[in-house]
């Protein structure tokens, strides 16, 4: 503890002491210095500086050199740059002054850790001066007398240090106060030279680094004078319209220097100076007169003037002066153009003639009036009219002829040659060729090719093509001997501009050629807009309209069809520009395509709106490549089907509305004990089975051996029938006949069928009729068939061998293989066969027979006409002939009423089945 | 003279012939100048006789054209060493009697005494290329300072200037001969221009 407080002690005691020995030994008195003080250093250059403590330092506060610590504006600078060399003397090197911060200091560690300071120096770093270069000078005279030279020169790199610049000057034999420059470092002014003697110039330039001289110049200062330009210029108008006379003075004596000049003027309002030829005003003078002028035009002058031998500077030019010179009489007359109106009379035309006015250059003053002189070509003695007019347009009514125009323009002068326009009647010669308009360097330049006559002059019209103004004409003339001008007028850009050519000939005025031009082109400023006329399944037939010529901005060099699907690429067709109408191909059917058209002009092309459309799903004649072969077909079915119903109609019937045999009135019923007394098979009755109610029928088969119970004439319209099967099949045994056609009434009756009813004379079959109801009507009683196998006849047995089958089923199957089958002819043939037999059989067993029959299509054709013929005459017949009830008549189906025949009292049923075939 | 027949040389001669006519036409055109002012500042009359200055050389000289070259050069030069003195003297009386009020003049002064300067040098350089050497300052011997009343020394220096722009003339003269081509040693020198 109390080493520790002995320790605190002996610091402060430290530091009191180099204190106090600070104080005692003066203001400003350390325990030590460093060499060099504040120097100034070679930027780059090494550096090493040393630190020596004072003697009395040593033993007053014990600091020695080891304990010295260098810093470079507070920073620590390495121990490794520390050399000691005594105990008093310590040094530091930098080996790269540009490295060196400021101020460097050196310091020590009182008592090993109270850093104190105890000397530090400012040190510089910067760069000695480069030699200065490029040194020139030039003597600006500022008045008659004062001629001051200023000279400047490339001070070179900056050297970071105060750098003095003197620009030093001497004859020689006389040496004058040196040039200093204020606040510049490259530049001096000394205020007066003398010419005519060599001055030798040169500049040093100084710093605390060194000194650097720039190489002398030698000269004459008249030979770099930049003398003030003439003053005092005044411009006269001479005696001729083309001269102004000029007239200045010099500000610098002939004895200094003899000058040469430069004369420049314009027109007023010209920008594009013209000069005097120098040779002309190489010599020393104060008055010039300018030639070559224009009459009557204000011009501007201005003088600059340089050292006769064009050694030194031009002078700046000097103030502007203007001067007019007199009116000349105009150089040429008007131009002259027409436009002629014929359609107010036949006999006479509204000319407008026209001319311009003549240019200033032309005019040559202030054109008073302008005499037109219009003298008819074809009556030489009548007087020509003279017109005096101020306006440029003159409008006259004249019969219809040639004439000669003439025109003059006046001014105080005199008057301008006329211009002349012969009026002719037509413009019947010859056009200009190839004519051709295009733009170039702002204009639009019109190029032709002369006709093959001599051209006196061209005059060129022009209008602008808008959809919303007329085109009102401008004109220029152009001589002969030209074959391209440009438009001279107001030409806009993007505007479409006719341009008609017209050759005037000594003898009249040519046909004109017109040709269409843009002095600019633009992108159109709309697009055309697209529709379509017409889409088809894989094609689209587009439409659109031309744009106006306001819209087109040049010329439409081409369309352009986009058209793309919703997903799909976009896909470009270029059209040509005269077409309004483009069928596209190849596109999928039902598919929304969107397109847009884009019109191109030279400059590019905007688009229209998009349109939208979808293609068909069936193309053109598809439908009804579809529909008319379906629509055929299935008319070709439904009449196939109506012919093949027409044709099986009574197996259709059979079917859907069999003719049930009412057992009430029929024979066997009015015969059979067990038939209620209550049936009544009045005609009403037969309404309550219509067609198509029956779903079965079953075929009463009954071998009739007495056909004696028709009457002959009953059968006599069936001879015919009987006689033709019996010419071309011959006459059947009879066996198989009865098979097919057992009843030659019913084989009348039905003659398009070819059906063939079984031989009932051995068997009497009953079918059981099932009844469905038909519509509302109650269904009728089931009839089963009989199974009996009672024979009723004798010849019972025999149909049953000829039929080759002695039960029902057999007889059913036989029914239904000829109803089904009409191509099986060998199934058929045997119906005719049979039915022959049958006829011949009916003949003389047709009694007692009664039958269904359903004929074939082929004994249908056989039979038809005979039907048509019998059927007439034969059923009131038949009818008459079954008056007593015992004939069923037959249910009109369709025209074809089916007969059922009356069945003879001798063939009855052995055994009914109870109920069976009562009707309900 | 026959010496300088180099073409260096030629070209150098010719040079200092040419601008040495341009600065005396320049010399006395200034002179003429200062002449107006110094009459009106030191407040005297321009018709006003002055007799001939003492220690001024004459410009005026019978024979002129019968000199040599030489002879003409070394005439110039005394001349003008002789101007240079009087015109440093002039310079100062000025400066002692006018202060800087009337800087222009001291100004004006100044610039013809440096062209009487710089005329001399051309004359030295002249007679260097003739071999000739130009002789010391002290063999033409300086003006002797004159204790003049004011009004003399107002008279002496309108003598001075008056006499000046004579030589001046002279001067042209004088060197427009040296620099033709058969008193010259070079025909290269052409006509020089007249002040």
């Amino acid at each position: 503890m109390f080493s520790g407080w002995n320790w605190v002690a002996c610091g402060l005691y430290l530091l009191l002491s180099i204190s106090s020995f600070e104080v005692s030994g003066g203001l400003v008195q350390s325990c030590g210095h460093i060499i060099p003080e504040s120097p100034v250093l070679a930027l780059g250059s090494n550096f090493t500086a040393l630190c020596i403590l004072n003697e009395s330092c040593l033993d007053f506060g014990n600091i020695y050199a080891h304990q010295i610590i260098w810093k470079t504006k507070n920073r620590v600078v390495p121990k490794e740059q520390y050399r000691e060399i005594n105990r008093t003397v310590s040094s530091v090197t930098f080996n790269d002054t540009s490295s060196l911060a400021t101020p460097l200091t050196c310091n020590v560690l009182a008592d090993g850790q109270i850093e104190q300071n105890i000397y530090g120096i400012t040190v510089t770093v910067g760069l000695p001066p480069e030699k200065p270069k490029n040194l020139s000078c030039i003597v600006n005279q500022l008045s008659k007398l004062t001629y001051p030279m200023t000279c400047t020169w490339n001070p070179g790199r900056p050297t970071f240090l105060d750098t003095r610049f003197v620009l030093k000057h001497r004859w020689p034999q006389e040496n004058f106060p040196d040039c200093i420059p204020k606040d510049v470092n490259n530049s001096c002014t000394i205020n007066d030279v003398q010419f005519f003697v060599n001055l030798e110039l040169w500049v040093e330039a100084a710093n605390a680094l060194g000194k650097a001289e720039s190489d002398p110049l030698v000269l004459d200062p008249i030979e770099i004078v930049k003398p003030l330009p003439p003053h005092n210029l005044s411009v006269k108008s001479g005696l001729l319209p083309t001269v102004l006379k000029l007239s200045w003075d010099n500000r610098i004596s002939g004895a200094v220097m003899k000058l040469k000049f430069n004369i420049r003027y314009r027109i007023v309002g010209d920008t594009d100076w013209m000069q005097v030829p120098p040779e002309d005003t190489a010599s020393p003078r104060t008055s010039f007169s300018v030639q070559g002028l224009r009459p009557y035009t204000e011009y501007v002058f201005s003088i600059r003037c340089i050292r006769e031998d064009g050694v030194g500077y031009w002078s700046d030019w000097s103030e502007e002066k203007t001067g007019v010179t007199t009116e000349d009489e105009p150089s040429k007359g008007p131009s002259i153009w027409r436009i002629i109106d014929a359609s107010h009379s036949s006999a006479s035309w509204i000319v407008h003639l026209m001319w311009k006015a003549l240019e200033p250059s032309e005019a040559n003053g202030v054109i008073l009036q302008y005499e037109v002189t219009v003298r008819p070509k074809s009556s030489l003695s009548s007087p020509p009219e003279k017109y005096s007019v101020n306006t440029t347009n003159l409008t006259l009514k004249l019969p219809n002829g040639t004439y000669e125009v003439s025109v003059i323009a006046r001014n105080k002068e005199g008057a301008s040659p006329p211009s002349v326009l012969l009026i002719p009647a037509s413009n019947s010669k010859a056009p200009v060729k190839n004519l051709r308009a295009l733009p170039k360097d702002g204009k639009l330049w019109v190029e032709w090719t002369a006709p093959n006559s001599y051209v006196l002059k061209y005059v060129i019209e022009w209008c602008l093509v808008s959809n919303s103004s007329d085109c009102i004409i401008e004109w220029q003339s152009e001589p002969g001997n030209v074959q391209e001008t440009y438009l001279k007028g107001d030409i806009k850009p993007f505007k479409c501009y006719l341009i008609t050519v017209y050759p005037l000939y000594d003898d009249g005025q040519g046909s004109g050629l017109s040709v269409k031009a843009y002095l600019q082109q633009d992108r159109p400023s709309k697009g055309p807009t697209v529709q379509t006329k017409k889409v088809g399944k894989a094609e689209a037939v587009l439409t659109w309209n031309h744009l106006t010529v306001d819209e087109q901005n040049g010329f439409i060099r081409s369309y352009v069809i986009l058209y793309k699907t919703v997903d799909g690429r976009e896909t470009a067709v270029t059209v040509d520009p005269s077409k309004t109408e483009y069928t596209l191909s190849s596109l999928t059917s039902d598919t929304l395509y969107t397109v847009r058209m884009m019109a191109y002009t030279d400059e590019g092309g905007r688009s229209g709106p998009d349109f939208t459309f979808t293609t068909q799903k069936f193309g053109k004649g598809e439908i009804e490549a579809i529909v008319v072969p379906v629509c055929l077909a299935f008319l070709l079915i439904v009449l196939l089907g109506v012919l093949f119903c027409f044709n099986k109609r009574d197996l259709i019937k059979k079917h859907i509305w069999p003719i049930v045999p009412d057992p009430s009135k029929s024979n066997i019923a009015q015969w059979s004990p067990q038939v209620p007394a209550k049936h009544n098979f009045s005609s009403k009755d037969d309404h309550m089975y219509p067609e198509g109610s029956f779903t079965d029928v079953s075929v009463v088969e009954i071998e009739a051996d007495d056909k004696k119970s028709f009457s002959e004439q009953d059968l006599k319209p069936f001879d015919l029938l009987k006689k033709e099967k019996s010419t071309s099949e011959g006459h059947s045994s009879g066996i198989g006949g009865s098979s097919c056609m057992s009843s030659p009434r019913q084989s009348v009756s039905d003659s398009d069928e070819g059906e063939t009813t079984q031989n009932t004379s051995s068997t009497v079959q009953y079918s059981t009729v099932v009844l469905n109801g038909y519509r509302d009507q109650t269904p009728v009683q089931v009839f089963s068939r009989s199974e009996s196998t009672q024979p009723l006849l004798d010849s019972e047995e025999r149909s049953e061998d000829h039929a080759g089958g002695g039960d029902s089923s057999a007889l059913r199957q036989q029914y239904f293989k000829q109803n089904g089958g009409q191509d099986e002819a060998d199934t058929d043939r045997p119906c005719f066969e049979r039915r022959k037999q049958i006829t011949s059989v009916n003949e003389r067993d047709l009694v007692g027979f009664a039958q269904l029959q359903i004929l074939d299509q082929s004994s249908q054709l056989l039979g038809l006409e005979l039907e048509k013929n019998t059927r007439e005459a034969a059923l009131p017949d038949i009818l008459q002939t079954n008056t007593e009830g015992q004939t069923v008549r037959p249910e009109a189906v369709g025209g074809n009423p089916l007969l059922v025949d009356e069945m003879p009292k001798s063939y009855l049923p052995q055994t009914v089945r109870q109920g069976g075939y009562m009707p309900q | 003279m026959a010496a300088a027949d180099s073409p260096s040389a030629t070209l150098r001669r010719r040079d200092l012939c040419s601008r040495g006519i341009r600065l005396a036409g320049k010399m006395r055109s200034d002179v003429i100048d200062l002449l107006d002012t110094y009459v009106e500042r030191q407040g005297l009359d321009a018709s006003a006789s002055v007799a001939v200055v003492e220690g001024v050389p004459a410009a005026a000289v019978e024979h002129w054209d019968e000199q040599s070259g030489t002879q003409r050069l070394l005439e110039n030069l005394a001349a003008y060493r002789t101007f240079r003195t009087l015109l440093a003297q002039m310079l100062e009386e000025q400066r002692e009697q006018l202060g800087e009020a009337d800087a222009g003049l001291g100004r004006a002064l100044a610039a013809v005494l440096l062209q009487v300067s710089a005329f001399a040098y051309h004359l030295e350089e002249l007679l260097r290329l003739e071999s000739r050497g130009a002789p010391s300052e002290e063999e033409a011997g300086p003006p002797q300072p004159l204790h003049l009343g004011l009004f003399e020394r107002k008279l002496r220096g309108l003598g001075v200037l008056r006499e000046l722009a004579q030589w001046a003339v002279r001067s042209a003269r004088d060197l427009r001969q040296l620099a033709k081509p058969s008193l010259g040693s070079s025909s290269a020198l052409s006509t020089a221009e007249s002040p």
